[in-house]
This record gives structure tokens, sequence and C-alpha cells, in this order.
């Protein structure tokens, strides 16, 4: 018993992750039409935004965080001025791809900017843990959980209570017709990048003292992260959460209980069972029912 | 010839301005064997997640060539290493061997230390036929029987006898466990001593394996402890090895943890605390250390002075590959089949880390160290050292 709810902890906490990076995936996804491929590079660019400002800079932990995710808000803004917003009226293909090649630039980057040994960085409540009946939890997995429930909430009251969200899900949902409405369309587009990075970099702090640092971190979490997106339902932010949750516990249990040889084709097996038998995944709306 | 004449490109005159720019690198190579350096390739993961003990010994070749050369070269001629980076791809790494065949025509390579590389290179190596050095430990690459290739490291099957013999008799494990990467090294090294376990009369509790790319091992470590492992000897690479460790700490984990060589040289160890080695033994190929002192202190300080980084004994092994060479072309000279002979003949040749002697499979290393680290530092000590020399086939 103790070691289910030890395994329980443990998918949950790395199922957070898998779900922030998943919301990044869904948040651009739903606002553009476009599969970032790059998303797995945000979420490393994130762990090493804090890396540059907690190791290097030496800052203390609010101010290091906070320069971190600035840093990642920053990013987010560039990628859409220098990436998106010139290609904005290609091929949505030419997007995707464009994503591809900004990812492996922004891991070459990190590659000659970090080098190439991974950094351990720490958690504020590094060493911390606590015991009950026999389960050990580390304070930075509840931490990490915590902060992924805070992060989704904050993000239900911008989308439904804000009316910079609701102009956003109505770009998402028919951008013309926002535009028609007088809103501004290319503001809202750019703060879609911008979250989309402030999640990678929340995703990337949260990730660091769990996983080392290390600028070849990108592509693992991106296939979770894109499961997770599937599994959930491409374009639906609850599929995203519960998605990156289900990755994380089946990758864990599975390990546990079936096999650790065979853990990533029992959630990669699911995967393509749900593209196989319910494409649009959990929550997602067939592309018809959009309209 | 008339004025315009000059501008007019033949089809006879094209061709043979093809046919020469074809033919310019191998004349520019032929020339440079002769009256440049002697050339040899090193393919070597420099960038990537394999880079992390690559760049060790892409490093320590160059400070064995800057040696070599201050020593006079081989009998008054300098040597220069061309280096390819085969990244962590097995074609990349096949690719930049055929590049050095067909540009540089190295007399002499080093292939690098993962096995599934050495493999991947082994075939393209046996067409060339010159000599090379690899560090690779998968036992299945010297099986292979290419008599081209010598191994400059354990064998994994030598680690792993090491390991469990750390396990029998420094830790007396009753219940072992066994925890391993999937993939050729750790596959080999987990069945070897699954067998040596059972060849002691020690029934193994329970084997676990992980994917290279993995980074939850919770899982694989809490069934370990569920099936009452009081020892779980860890088949890993330096990062995914670092983080074993680390989570075997965060989840209060007490059993007593044997890990192979890659999670305690430095690249691994800069990753973890004095509190995740509590507890942790290693099997290293050699122990690096100034106590130990003579030419080791030296390489050790002057490795450390160099690159600014502690050298592992990866590095070491290419570092002493490289003097082997050096002093076999001294003797022999560059002809491939001369040097291959008088490497294959090689019997008790002291270097830094090992006394180097060649099996009939071209395995040079037959000795391993078991370490741990001084309690609340990182330091590593001498436990003992196993040698399987005299102790006949494993």
């Amino acid at each position: 018993m103790a070691d289910l709810s030890q395994l329980l902890i443990n998918g949950l906490a790395i199922g957070s992750v898998y779900a922030l990076a998943a919301i990044g995936f869904v948040i651009v996804y739903s606002a553009t039409g476009v599969v970032n491929f790059a998303a797995g590079q945000f979420v490393m660019f994130g762990t090493f935004a804090g890396v540059a400002m907690l190791i290097n800079a030496r800052l203390p932990w609010p101010s290091g965080y906070g320069a971190a995710l600035a840093a990642m808000a920053l990013f987010g803004a560039l990628f859409f001025f220098v990436v998106y917003l010139p290609l904005r009226k290609s091929p949505i293909v030419t997007i995707i791809v464009a994503t591809v090649a900004v990812g492996i630039t922004m891991q070459n980057v990190a590659l000659l900017t970090f080098g190439s040994w991974p950094f351990r960085l720490p958690s504020p409540v590094e060493g911390w843990t606590v015991t009950i009946a026999g389960t050990v939890v580390p304070a930075h997995f509840v931490a990490v959980i915590v902060v992924t429930a805070v992060m989704v909430g904050l993000l239900w009251l911008l989308f439904y209570r804000t009316p910079v969200g609701i102009g956003m899900r109505a770009v998402a949902q028919d951008i013309q017709a926002a535009r028609l409405m007088g809103l501004k369309v290319n503001r809202l587009l750019a703060l879609s990048w911008i979250l989309a990075a402030l999640l990678a970099g929340v995703a990337g702090l949260m990730l660091g003292p769990i996983w080392f640092a290390d600028v070849n971190m990108g592509d693992p979490i991106a296939l979770k992260a894109f499961a997770a997106t599937i599994i959930g339902g491409f374009g639906s932010l609850p599929g995203a959460i519960v998605g990156g949750m289900f990755v994380g516990l089946s990758e864990v249990l599975g390990a546990s209980y079936v096999s650790s040889a065979y853990k990533d084709l029992i959630s990669f097996g699911i995967m393509i069972g749900f593209l196989l038998v319910r494409p649009q995944g959990v929550f997602g709306e067939r592309i018809q029912d959009r309209g | 010839m008339h004025k315009g004449e000059a501008m007019v490109l033949t089809r006879k005159s094209f061709l043979k301005a093809m046919l020469a720019a074809a033919a310019a690198p191998c004349a520019v190579s032929a020339y440079a064997q002769q009256n440049g350096p002697i050339l040899i390739g090193a393919t070597v993961p420099i960038t990537g997640p394999l880079s992390l003990t690559g760049k060790q010994y892409y490093n320590s070749l160059l400070m064995a060539e800057e040696d070599i050369n201050k020593a006079g070269g081989i009998n008054g001629k300098d040597i220069k290493i061309v280096f390819e980076d085969t990244q962590a791809s097995n074609s990349t790494a096949v690719n930049a061997f055929v590049k050095l065949a067909q540009e540089t025509k190295p007399v002499f390579y080093f292939l690098s230390s993962y096995s599934t590389q050495n493999l991947a290179v082994s075939p393209e190596l046996k067409k060339v036929q010159v000599p090379a050095m690899y560090a690779g430990g998968a036992d299945v690459v010297a099986e292979g029987g290419n008599e081209w290739m010598f191994r400059i490291r354990p064998a994994d099957s030598v680690s792993a006898a090491g390991m469990v013999q750390c396990a029998l008799t420094v830790l007396k494990a009753k219940k072992p466990g066994i925890l391993y990467i999937q993939n050729d090294f750790g596959q080999g090294g987990a069945q070897t001593s699954a067998k040596r376990f059972k060849a002691a009369g020690v029934s193994v509790v329970g084997m676990e394996a992980y994917g290279q790319n993995d980074k939850d091992f919770s899982a694989q470590l809490l069934s370990l402890r569920g099936k009452g492992a009081d020892v779980i000897l860890i088949f890993d690479y330096p990062q995914d090895g670092a983080l074993v460790l680390r989570q075997a700490k965060m989840l209060g984990l007490t059993t007593p943890l044997v890990t192979s060589s890659a999670a305690l040289v430095p690249a691994a160890l800069q990753l973890l605390s004095p509190a995740d080695l509590d507890n942790v033994w290693g099997v290293v190929d050699t122990f690096m250390d100034p106590s130990v002192g003579g030419r080791m202190k030296h390489f050790v300080e002057r490795y450390k002075a160099k690159f600014g980084t502690d050298a592992d004994p990866y590095g070491l092994a290419y570092y002493d590959g490289a003097m082997l060479m050096a002093e076999g072309m001294r003797k022999v000279g560059t002809d491939p089949n001369a040097l291959r002979a008088w490497l294959a003949a090689v019997k008790n040749w002291q270097g830094i880390g090992h006394v180097y002697t060649f099996d009939d499979k071209g395995n040079g290393v037959h000795d391993v160290a078991i370490v741990k680290a001084k309690p609340g530092t990182k330091a590593l000590e001498l436990v003992q050292t196993v040698n399987f020399n005299s102790a006949g086939p494993l």
C-alpha cells in the first residue's frame, strides 16, 4: 500500500509537469492552429532560465524565479514577432516546420551557452520530505502538484472571467469574426505565445529539481506532452490536464505493475489506441463540431 | 587561340576539371601522409548527451598528442589526431568513421566508448583494415571477432564480475536485485551478473530495466525494495545513474546500491550531493586520485589544470591507449598489419590506469576497483582492487 501511494505521488508530480507542457501546446494550437513542435525546448529553456538566474546570477529564490519567468515571457513575445508573425499568412505546415527548426536552434543555443554537462537546479524546498505511513513525500513534489493546480485555476479565471481571456477564446474559435468584432487579434495571438512560454517556464522550473537541467531534456517532455494532448483531446484545456496526469500515472504504475521494460509502450500504446478509436481524445471536440 | 576561346568550356575540359577536383583530396591526403604528421583518426561524441564522457577522451587524446609530439613524436615524426563527432547516434558514428577513412585515411583509429557505436562501426573498420582502440564495454563487441579492434577498458563482464564481488564479499548480499539501462551494455551486464550470482548460489530477487531517456525510476526502485532486495546493482550511464542515486535517496531507500562506473565520473558526481552518495558503492575502471601518487597523480593534476575539470577513467583509458599506440608505432612503424600484430602480442604493458594485456579477443583490461565516497564528502576512496587476470575466463 505504501508503495502504491508512493507511486501515485510520483506519478501525479511528473504528470503535473506534463500537464503544464500540454496546456502550452493546447493554448497555441487553439489560438493559432499551429502544433508547436518546439514545446519541449520551451520547457528546456524554462529550466535553463532557472539555471541562469538561480545558479549563474545567484539571485535569491523569489527574484530568481520571477526573473526566469520574465525571461520566458520575453522569449514568447520574441517567438511571436520573429517566427509566427512573419509566417502567419503562410500555410500552417510552414509554421509547423518553422517550430521544428526553432526547436533545433534552441537546443543548440542552449548547448553553446551552457555546455553539455547537466546542471542540478535546486528546489526552494530541497531535501524536505514528509513520511506518511511509509510513503516518503518530497516537499517539492507537493509543490509541483499545488503550483499546477494554482496555474490551472488562474488560467480558468483568465479565460472565463477576464475580457482578455474571453477575447483569446474568441480568437481561438473564429479569428475573422473576432477581428470583425474589433478585437486586437495580433495582440491576443502574441499573448497566447507568451502564455505558452510562461507555462513552459513554470514546467521547466518545476522539472529542473526532479530531472537535471539538460539541453536534451526537451524531446522526451514534448513526446509525453503530445501523448497527453492526444489522450485528453487536442484543443481541450481539461483534456491537457487529465491527459498529463494520465501519462504520468500510467508510466509510473505501468512500470511497476506491468513491466518496466515496456513502460513507454504502455502510454504510447494508449495514445495510438485513442488515435484509432477516439481521435478527438477524452474531452476534445470533433473538428466539424467546432462550427 | 582566339581571344574568345578562353571562355569556352568544352565537355573534355569540364570532365578533366571534375576528375582533377575529385582526385585532389586523395592527392592531398597521400601527400600529407608522406610529408606531414602521422594522421590518427578519432571518432568521439563531442556533442549531444554522450559527450559527457566523450569530451573526456577528446581532451585526453589532445593531451596525449601533445605529450607524444613533445617526446619526439614517432621516431622524429609528429602525430596529428583528426576528430570527427559521433554525437549520440550510431549512423552518425558510421558516417564520421567513413568520412575519416575516405578523406583523411588515418593509420590508426580511436573509436568511441559506446558499445552500440562500436558495433555499428566494426564492419567499416574491417573493410579498411586499420587497427583501432575502443572503450565500449559490451562483450558482444569483442565476440564479433574483429581482429582490428582492441579494447582499452574493462569489458562489461569484468565490471559486472567486480560488482557481483562487491555485493557478495563487501556487502554480504543474500538477495540482490538488479536495475539496468535497456541497451547492449545494461542487458549484458545484468545477465552476466545474474549468472555469476547463480554460480555463487545466490538468487537474484528481481531485475528491472529502464529506457535511455527515462527520468523516473521510482517504480523500478520500489519494485526491487518490495521484492526484498538487500543490495541493488545498477548498470547505468552518467546522467541517468546520478538521477537513480538521487531518486533512491528521495524515496528514502536504505538498501545499499552498487553502481557501475558511469555514475561516479566527474560529470555525474557534480550532480550529486554527499548525502546522495551515502550507502553507495561503485565499481570503477580504475581508482583515480592524486593520493595514488606517481604517474596517476601527475596525470590527474595536469588534466585538471589544463581542462578545468577532473579527469575520469574513460579519458585515462584513451590517454593510455594513445601512449601504447605510440610505443607500437615507434617499434614496428605504421604498417597496419605489423601494428595490429604488435598490439595483439602486448603483455603486461604498464599504463597509468591499468596493466594492459590483450587476450585473443582484443580485451586489454582485466581489473576494476571497488570504491566508496568518504562519509560526508564526494571524494572517493578505494575499497579494494579486483583483478581477473589470473581468474581464467569470466
